[in-house]
């Protein structure tokens, strides 16, 4: 609405482009920290899940309320979970990761649990059979073959993290988000301007972000595309 | 080898033992099979012996020694094993697959290689699928690749679970012929589930029959078990035909082969008839000692005196007398002259009647 309003009543373009020129080191500098907090969040969410995952598989009775509880964290408002947060750990890094991170985690645990879940039975009972100790048969079998789900997974959170970084903006934690917020407050083609920028790199981050683990699925699981029929 | 005493496995939650007090003596080199109706505890048994599953009592040994004695990984690791469905790790290649048990143990990069290629051609499989991946193979390729992998780091036991309840019955009689092959060259100790009886005969040295409660009806040799069946129970699962699955044990050169008739070219087209009458048939074969020049039919005889100008027709259906008297008896049933000529290579030993079959389903 407000992007709409202030086109009708400008002369101005629609884009300024003297203005993106003029903020190529911001952008850069932005897009990198936008990153960084997305590969901080994702990292340490797919830690934690890990853990959670492991928990969850060893002691099958935990599996639900872990669920819970990260389906809890997943469903809290983003705004609120802020709000809430920031009296306690103030206006920094620490509380938009550890919002970021929360929301990881219902994601990364499902695709964690279900992977190794699907792990075909007698591939389990052949390893055990040939002497595999447990340990081995997680890292060795379990783990790589439940490889193309957890990759699924890690993708699924690192586009919702990537979009979820603009909101921490609100926190001075934005990444990308800082121009969004700003142009926001600017009733000119400055502001679309910034709106679009921030937009359209973190659109951008999210596709790049999204292809590349992509690849590095293919390049993991090799085995998933050489088949033959019958 | 393998020595089970009293062994007994209760499934928690359950009243009935799946296997109840069993107890059993493998000899070293030998091929034994468990066979049985579904609930009788044959896998049950078969997975006690490499702890899959751990017995609730009893004490089981492998190599004289207690199976409980060992971590269950170090005692597997010496132990081959082939399932059903075979389990090939599907992101590894053929390679790394057949290498899992050495790897495991630790064995150096080139004593593995030197070992795998070794397997590939023990298993008859082509060098180019080594660096393939098992979803790229057929159902029987698996297979081989199954038996490479437990094959690897040469344990003296094998234990095979159905291994060949997967695959199509050409393709399993097959690898039941290359596992009967692979066998006399490797003399491992093997403990083979299966829930048919014919693959039973077919691959063991002995046959365990066990009903529920793995309960052993009857251990003994394939071929004693189809002629004095120790029960019942043991009876009906060997169904009504087990005179006929005794014959598939029975090599021809086992009985005495009746000469035939045979005839030399001297002989009078009289002396052909009175051979014909006496073996109640209208056919004769030309020949002198140890060759056979071919048959002829009473109407080939037409006009002439003596035999020394009737056409013959070519002997097709020949035995080797390493043959059983199963295939005798299909060349038989299916043979224009209702009997099978045995030939050791070109030479011509004798024949082999209905008459003799059926005095061998009788016995």
């Amino acid at each position: 609405m407000i992007i709409a309003h202030v086109i009708a009543q400008t002369d101005e373009p629609f884009v300024r482009w003297d203005w993106v020129g003029r903020n190529l080191d911001n952008l850069w500098a932005a897009t990198k920290e936008h990153i960084l907090l997305t590969v901080i969040a994702v990292g340490v969410g797919l830690v934690l899940s890990l853990g959670l995952s492991l928990i969850a598989l060893r002691w099958r009775k935990t599996y639900t309320p872990i669920t819970w509880v990260t389906g809890v964290l997943y469903a809290i408002p983003s705004l609120a979970l802020f709000a809430f947060l920031v009296p306690i750990t103030g206006l920094t890094l620490l509380t938009a990761e550890i919002g970021l991170v929360s929301y990881t985690l219902l994601i990364l645990i499902r695709n964690i649990v279900a992977g190794i879940d699907g792990v075909p039975e007698e591939v389990l009972e052949a390893a055990r059979g040939m002497g595999y100790t447990e340990r081995r048969l997680f890292t060795d079998i379990q783990l790589p073959l439940a490889m193309p789900v957890i990759i699924a997974g890690i993708r699924i959170a690192t586009v919702t993290t990537v979009g979820l970084v603009t909101i921490t903006a609100l926190i001075g934690q934005g990444g990308l988000g800082f121009f969004i917020l700003r142009g926001l407050q600017f009733f000119s083609a400055i502001g679309t301007t910034q709106i679009l920028a921030g937009t359209v790199l973190s659109v951008a981050l999210a596709v790049v972000a999204d292809l590349s683990l992509l690849g590095v699925e293919k390049l993991l699981t090799p085995w998933t595309r050489r088949r033959v029929v019958g | 080898m393998i020595t089970l005493t009293d062994v007994t496995k209760v499934f928690p939650g359950t009243q009935q033992p799946a296997v109840d007090r069993l107890s059993l003596d493998i000899a070293e080199g030998e091929v034994v099979v468990l066979v049985g109706p579904s609930g009788c505890g044959k896998t049950t048994t078969l997975k006690m012996i490499n702890r899959l599953i751990e017995p609730t009592g009893g004490t089981i040994t492998v190599a004289g020694q207690d199976v409980l004695s060992m971590p269950a990984f170090e005692l597997r690791r010496g132990i081959g094993y082939v399932i059903q469905q075979i389990g090939l790790f599907p992101h590894k290649t053929i390679r790394d697959n057949i290498a899992t048990v050495p790897h495991l143990l630790g064995w150096d990069k080139s004593q593995t290689a030197a070992r795998v290629d070794e397997l590939v051609d023990l298993v008859e499989l082509s060098p180019e699928m080594l660096d393939r991946y098992p979803g790229e193979l057929s159902g029987g390729q698996r297979q081989r690749v199954g038996v490479a992998r437990a094959l690897a780091a040469d344990p003296p036991v094998l234990l095979m679970d159905e291994p060949f309840g997967a695959v199509d019955p050409i393709v399993r009689a097959n690898l039941q012929d290359e596992m009967l092959r692979l066998q006399s060259r490797l003399h491992k100790t093997i403990v083979l589930v299966t829930h048919d009886i014919d693959e039973a005969i077919r691959l063991g040295d002995r046959v365990v029959i066990l009903s529920e409660g793995g309960h052993v009806e009857q251990y003994d040799s394939p071929g004693e078990i189809l002629r004095d069946p120790a029960n019942e129970f043991v009876a009906d699962f060997l169904g009504t035909d087990r005179g006929i699955k005794r014959l598939s044990l029975i090599p021809i050169s086992e009985i005495e082969l009746d000469p035939g008739p045979v005839l030399s070219r001297s002989a009078t087209s009289a002396q052909a008839k009175e051979m014909m009458a006496r073996y109640r048939i209208d056919w004769a074969l030309i020949g002198d000692g140890g060759t056979i020049e071919g048959w002829f039919q009473r109407s080939d005889l037409g006009e002439h005196p003596d035999l020394r100008l009737v056409a013959t027709r070519r002997y097709h259906d020949r035995l080797e007398p390493t043959a059983s008297l199963k295939e005798a008896l299909d060349v038989v049933v299916s043979s224009r002259t209702s009997v099978a000529a045995i030939f050791d290579g070109d030479r011509y030993l004798g024949i082999v009647t209905i008459d003799q079959i059926s005095r061998e389903i009788v016995q």
